[in-house]
């Protein structure tokens, strides 16, 4: 961990539990964990905000919850993405791309 | 990973255990993996819960927006549920076809026979008329108690008084027959047309389409020959919608007239018949002529009354008017009054009785459908219990079944709505066909929004109505019904008599319309066994109107019809060829009738029906000579006068003596010289309700119409010969056109038809009630004698006979039925009433018609219950015993 973790936006967090949720169905703490080792620990959703998102995004039906059991046998839910989800995965992430590389071409010459 | 259910709906007190669950899990996850890491439990706990953030904020958050999703899903839930019930329903009919089938026809035909019926309604009773502020235009007419007439026609004078002297109208105008030949440049056309003065289309409130109407000033002798309105219709078909058609001259009878005017596609003048061609009424010739101006009476009237006036004050006034007039003029005026309708009962006229009656009719076939799909749900209830048993233990609530149940109703019932409308739209098109005669206005009638809206809204009604009941029924109970699966529990005492009551109520409305309709059939088979008076069969009928020079003369009209009659009595099959006034099926004129040497009673003369004819025109009609001779050649113009009675004229006038020699003076006039009877005829029936009529018959050679109504007696089908009168009409004139050749049976049908067609529609309504209450009750005894196997079984094994069992199920059956009959009649009596105007020689509470419908009925009730009672007989009493 040579630099300091990098506060994240809300619609960033959004994205990334989207994108995270498509790989697999998971709960709340794999969703988590699953970002931080992702990123190397450069980006850590704090988890209020991400337990927020959570639940945020079940209400915009992106998300959907199910009670599963988890790796331990301990009742958990698990969240999985919805085709709205999807679809709207596929958008957020166009956009993304689109910004980070305007932004590198103002940056890229330094 | 094992997955539970998708999440059920939760309440708040869930929502929040939940929320402490997900989140105890991630403590004690993060908690675990920092131990792993290396801490001590308690320091790990801690800084889980430090590190995690603002927790309460975070709850009350999630809370937020739990709740938020939990409303967002009982809407769609509904909503799916909705779906899955429709998606059930259809399901559910799929697997049972042959009930579907039955159901969505008897909802077809309840709803079909709704909607056609409805259509003609709206169409004419209630949609509006092609007429500016139609409420405020008036029909008047003169009222005439001697005949208990009270829409007869006007005389100039008459109308004159009784439009200048009132003051309720802001306009009123006259109106007469009119019309003439058009010749163009293929064959002759007759066209039918009305004589109108400046006034009466802007008593209407109708302005011309193109070009303009009339105006002022129009109405006379400088310009009245001269001048022609068309129809929307003509202009189309006869004029090929020539849009430059207004200052173009047509040759209309002769006589070219400008074209002024083509009125509004949806225009009908408010009369019955159609009119094409409108031209301008000038009254002052006739008004010259003293001795006719009260007693020829020949004119309709329209009027527009001032704002604020009503039609009953309009009406008072002109009664009061004519009532001065009467006694003014005691001679011409006497038992004449007058009379006045909005325009709309003036156009809707007799039909409204048929009509509504019509519309109860129907609506009575459409409670007996969903009567009878009722009953066949209730049935089927019984059979679902199991599955609904199933279902209701499985969490579903009873409104939640209920609401199932229903939505398959109205699946059925949208079915059955989109089958009826396609009838309807089929059938609205069949009736106005078939009905052109009798419904005034006819191009009105469609089906159109709010009858489409009305459709809808009957189609829900029914399904709400025919579902809630049985699905009521079903619901209640269910609990036990998991418990007793056995098919004779007692559960179904209650619905089986709510399907007897249905039925009796089926029964009851089906004897209803039995009742209307064989009161109707009685009624037009009474009036086509009417003596006539002549014959009907093998005779062509057609009319001839002369127009032009050649006929200006009588002489020159003697020539022509001479060298007509020759020619067809000279076609092969031809027996006999005679030319009148009118037909006698159609009506006739009248004139008043003095005796020589007779003085008369009272101030006005008696009235006899009044009629020139061809000499042949008794031998071709097959009307008998009782005394005396036919007209011939020699009672020419110039001859002296000669008049021929019928017998009721002679039996009036003479009675027990002979008028042979005696001499008549015919209408008003006391110049005109006096007639010697020459002959005396079989009485002839005016119309086909009509009494026989004192009628008066002169010489056509001594009285000349101009135009006249031939009828050609033959040896085969007289329609075989229409061409060849064509052809023969052509080589002597090819400017005339020969209109309406029909066969006078045709004539006779068509006069007929305002009476046939409700009676068509009510015995097919009728017929239709009781093919359906018949299924009813077949259905209800099927379902009874299935329910009651294992009591019966009982019953043979105790000793009963199968002539008893068979007795038992066929009483049961005949119960209902004397239940159903006795409201039915009950009601048929009561109602009777309404069919007073339609009905002719029998009383609404003929005894013959109900015994015949009582008889009907409880045959078809036996027939059946024949097969369940059948079924009943063979119930085998050990396998009923042993089975469940």
């Amino acid at each position: 961990m040579t630099k300091p973790p990098i506060d994240l936006l809300q619609g960033t967090v959004d994205v990334l539990i989207l994108r995270t949720l498509a790989w697999e169905p998971m709960h709340g703490y794999a969703v988590s964990r699953f970002i931080r080792q992702r990123t190397d620990g450069v980006l850590t959703i704090e988890s209020a905000a991400l337990y927020q998102a959570l639940h945020r995004l079940e209400r915009k039906k992106w998300i959907q919850a199910e009670w599963g059991l988890s790796e331990n046998n301990r009742r958990a839910k698990y969240y999985s993405l919805t085709t709205e989800g999807r679809k709207q995965l596929r958008a957020e992430a166009a956009t993304w791309k689109t910004y980070a590389e305007a932004v590198f071409k103002v940056l890229e010459p330094v | 990973m094992r997955r539970f259910l998708r999440l059920p709906r939760r309440s708040s007190s869930r929502l929040r255990a939940d929320l402490d669950e997900e989140l105890r899990f991630y403590f004690d996850m993060r908690a675990r993996e920092l131990v792993e890491s290396g801490m001590a439990e308690p320091d790990a706990r801690r800084e889980a819960v430090r590190e995690f953030g603002d927790l309460e904020y975070t709850k009350r958050y999630c809370l937020a927006e739990d709740a938020m999703s939990t409303r967002d899903d009982r809407h769609t839930d509904l909503l799916a549920e909705l779906r899955q019930d429709v998606a059930h329903s259809w399901r559910t009919l799929r697997r049972s076809p042959a009930f579907a089938a039955v159901a969505l026809i008897t909802l077809a035909l309840g709803i079909g026979a709704n909607t056609a019926i409805f259509s003609v309604v709206n169409g004419l009773l209630l949609r509006d008329l092609p007429y500016r502020d139609a409420d405020g235009v008036v029909r008047i007419w003169g009222a005439y108690a001697n005949t208990k007439r009270d829409r007869g026609q006007l005389s100039p004078a008459d109308f004159l008084d009784l439009r200048d002297g009132q003051r309720s109208f802001s306009t009123i105008g006259a109106f007469a027959f009119g019309g003439g030949t058009y010749l163009g440049e293929g064959d002759p056309v007759r066209l039918a047309g009305l004589r109108v003065d400046a006034n009466v289309f802007s008593a209407l409130g109708v302005s011309a389409a193109i070009g303009r109407t009339f105006v002022a000033g129009e109405d006379s002798t400088a310009v009245a020959p001269t001048l022609v309105i068309l129809s929307h219709g003509v202009w189309r078909r006869v004029f090929g919608g020539d849009s430059s058609i207004v200052g173009k001259s047509i040759s209309l009878s002769g006589r070219m007239r400008t074209v002024i005017g083509v009125l509004p596609p949806a225009f009908f003048f408010p009369t019955a018949g159609e009119a094409e061609v409108f031209t301008p009424l000038d009254l002052t010739p006739i008004l010259r002529d003293a001795n006719r101006t009260r007693k020829y009476h020949f004119l309709g009237a329209v009027g527009r009354l001032r704002p604020g006036v009503s039609v009953e004050q309009g009406r008072t006034e002109l009664v009061s008017i004519a009532r001065r007039l009467e006694r003014d003029y005691p001679e011409s005026n006497a038992g004449i009054t007058a009379n006045a309708l909005g325009v709309r009962d003036a156009v809707v006229g007799d039909t409204r009785p048929a009509l509504l009656v019509l519309l109860g009719a129907s609506l009575l076939v459409l409670l007996i459908a969903c009567a009878n799909v009722a009953g066949m749900l209730l049935s089927r209830a019984v059979s679902r219990r199991q599955e609904l048993a199933v279902r209701s233990a499985l969490g579903a609530g009873r409104a939640r079944l209920v609401r199932q149940m229903l939505t398959e109703s109205l699946v059925l019932a949208s079915a059955g709505g989109l089958i009826g409308m396609g009838l309807a739209v089929w059938g609205t098109r069949a009736l106005v066909a078939s009905a052109d005669t009798m419904l005034p206005a006819a191009s009105q009638v469609a089906v159109d929004g709010t009858v489409l809206a009305t459709v809808v809204l009957v189609t829900l009604v029914c399904g709400v109505v025919f579902g809630l009941v049985p699905s009521l029924a079903a619901s209640r109970g269910m609990h036990t019904a998991l418990k007793d699966a056995s098919r004779g529990s007692s559960g179904g005492v209650g619905r089986h008599r709510l399907r007897t009551a249905l039925v009796t109520g089926q029964l009851a409305l089906a004897a209803m319309l039995l009742v209307g309709a064989g009161l109707l059939v009685r009624s037009l088979s009474r009036l086509q066994q009417n003596d006539l008076g002549y014959t009907i069969d093998a005779v062509l009928t057609f009319e001839l109107s002369l127009a032009g020079e050649r006929y200006a003369t009588p002489e020159g009209q003697d020539r022509f019809y001479d060298e007509l009659t020759g020619r067809l009595a000279a076609l092969p099959g031809v027996v006999a060829v005679g030319a009148s006034g009118n037909l006698p099926m159609r009506g006739g004129a009248s004139a008043s009738f003095a005796i020589e040497g007779k003085p008369h009673v009272g101030d006005k003369l008696p009235e006899v029906g009044y009629q020139p004819v061809s000499d042949d025109w008794f031998k071709a009609m097959g009307v008998p000579l009782t005394r005396g001779r036919a007209f011939g050649p020699s009672d020419a113009l110039g001859a002296p006068g000669v008049v021929i009675l019928s017998e009721s004229a002679a039996r009036q006038f003479w009675p027990g003596g002979d008028p042979v020699g005696a001499r008549v003076r015919l209408g008003p006039n006391p110049d005109i010289p006096w007639l010697t009877v020459v002959g005396v005829v079989g009485d002839v029936r005016m119309g086909v309700a009509g009494d026989p009529r004192p009628t008066a018959y002169v010489s056509a050679r001594q009285d000349h119409w101009g135009g006249m109504a031939f009828v050609v007696r033959t040896s085969g089908d007289p329609m075989a010969l229409l061409p060849a009168v064509r052809r023969e009409v052509r080589a002597i004139d090819r400017t005339l056109p020969v209109s309406d050749g029909r066969s006078m049976r045709d004539v006779q049908a068509m006069q007929l038809t305002d009476r046939r067609l409700p009676m068509q529609l009510m015995t097919a309504f009728a017929l239709l009630a009781l093919v359906l209450a018949a299924v009813g009750v077949y259905g209800v005894m099927a379902h009874s004698v299935a329910a009651r196997t294992r009591e019966i079984g009982v019953r043979v094994a105790l000793g009963a006979q199968p002539g008893n069992v068979f007795g038992m199920v066929v009483r049961q059956a005949l119960l209902a039925a004397v239940a159903g009959l006795t409201i039915g009649l009950a009601g048929a009596a009561a109602l009777g009433k309404v069919l007073t105007t339609l009905l002719y020689g029998v009383t609404p509470t003929d005894v013959a018609t109900f015994a015949g419908v009582a008889a009907l009925l409880v045959a078809v009730v036996l027939i059946a219950c024949l097969v369940p009672a059948r079924r009943a007989v063979r119930i085998d009493p050990l396998q009923a015993l042993r089975s469940d």
